[in-house]
């Protein structure tokens, strides 16, 4: 019998949200638990660390959504063929994520430094990762490693769908690889239908 | 005939010390190149991210830390038995870096005037958060990260404490016996510790 998986996370998109697209492009069912902020600190010492997203398969409980992403990238066959591809993988991954917490730094500061770390994250930060990352995926025939979708590309869009909300603005505008192959991973036709019904969330 | 890896980092042990762990303790060959600090802005446009380490073979350079280690962990046998365990360890590793990205953003990315705030957060919060589940976890698995066997989590831990210990100015350890015990562990393996006794001495 296939294995019981669930998802536990905030109601929003961010960590969770790799995790949520790789389910569903492996036509696994999941329950998507969304935990309101007062909620959640009687729920800590129910996960393995504290801290969310949580993955349960048949009542294993996992943490760390990259490691979990990683985990389902294997299970759902968009793993890497061999150890020095999963090392591409992992390094793109591992930079999105460096992306991401930029973002995630800048739209939480403390008002005193906000708007400069927007600013720095705007005419630097950004430009820097989404050239760069522009740039691999025309090097690699429209994906992020050796011309072929991998979980990287799905982490991407995750990625993609999760900061746009958040800066209330469209990142890939300028970049046109990483627009196009955001939306080839929108396009797919289980990651269409999971964007469809997911509950909406603001970032 | 194949050249030797190469991995790029400061001069320092930072985040390239848990690499230069699993270099070891596989016994792999490698060139250690550092630069100094000053010497970064100009070095920055060759790597795939601005950003070092960097470890490159056969002419392809990788970045990453994690990612890194992980490559290493599977070619000596530090990565799980299975698909499950390997995410478990990997986990820890993740949770090792956010706690360091903790330090990284107090003492190398606030300007020196807003540390206070930032430190006592850290030292009161954030640290004893990491620490007591880390200790926790070793004790439930028999004084390893993970299902009770050594796997790249556990050097990637004792590779990078020493960093933490620097940025605080006392050893994180004290009070977490397991912790200490496990820093030990990983120290007294023979490669690791040959390592340890020829590496360049650094502050960090």
């Amino acid at each position: 019998m296939a294995p019981k998986y669930k998802v536990t996370y905030f109601d929003i998109m961010a960590l969770a949200e790799p995790i949520r697209y790789l389910l569903s492009y492996g036509g696994i069912e999941f329950e998507d638990v969304r935990v309101k902020g007062d909620d959640w600190p009687k729920l800590k010492n129910g996960t393995p660390f504290g801290k969310m997203p949580v993955l349960e398969v048949d009542g294993k409980k996992a943490h760390q959504s990259i490691a979990i992403a990683r985990y389902l990238g294997k299970q759902v066959g968009l793993a890497g063929a061999d150890d020095w591809q999963n090392l591409k993988i992992d390094a793109t991954v591992d930079t999105v994520v460096d992306l991401r917490i930029a973002v995630v730094n800048a739209v939480f500061a403390d008002e005193a430094t906000k708007a400069q770390k927007k600013e720095t994250l705007e005419k630097d930060t950004l430009p820097f990762y989404l050239g760069r990352l522009d740039n691999q995926i025309k090097e690699n025939g429209g994906y992020l490693v050796d011309k072929k979708l991998t979980w990287a590309d799905l982490h991407l869009a995750a990625t993609v769908d999760s900061v746009n909300g958040a800066l209330k603005t469209n990142i890939a505008a300028n970049y046109s690889n990483v627009g196009s192959l955001t939306e080839k991973v929108w396009n797919l036709p289980k990651i269409k239908e999971w964007r469809a019904k997911r509950p909406s969330a603001s970032m | 005939m194949a050249v030797k890896p190469k991995l790029t980092y400061f001069n320092c042990r930072g985040s390239g010390e848990p690499i230069r762990y699993l270099l070891a303790y596989g016994n792999t060959e490698y060139e250690d190149v550092r630069f100094e600090d000053e010497e970064f802005p100009k070095l920055k446009p060759n790597f795939p991210y601005g950003q070092v380490p960097v470890l490159e073979i056969n002419g392809k350079m990788i970045p990453q830390t994690l990612a890194i280690c992980r490559y290493l962990a599977k070619r000596n046998g530090l990565y799980g038995s299975d698909d499950f365990e390997a995410m478990q360890i990997d986990a820890v590793a993740d949770a090792i870096v956010d706690l360091r990205n903790a330090f990284t953003f107090c003492y190398w990315i606030t300007p020196e005037d807003q540390r206070p705030a930032h430190e006592e957060k850290l030292k009161k919060q954030t640290l004893p958060f990491y620490l007591s589940r880390f200790e926790k976890s070793l004790q439930e698995n028999n004084g390893y990260f993970v299902n009770g066997k050594l796997s790249y989590a556990d050097i990637f831990f004792a590779g990078q404490v020493q960093h933490f210990s620097d940025n605080t100015k006392y050893d994180i350890t004290d009070g977490y016996p397991q912790l200490k015990a496990l820093v030990e562990k990983v120290e007294n393996i023979p490669q690791i510790k040959a390592w340890i006794e020829k590496r360049p001495k650094t502050d960090f």
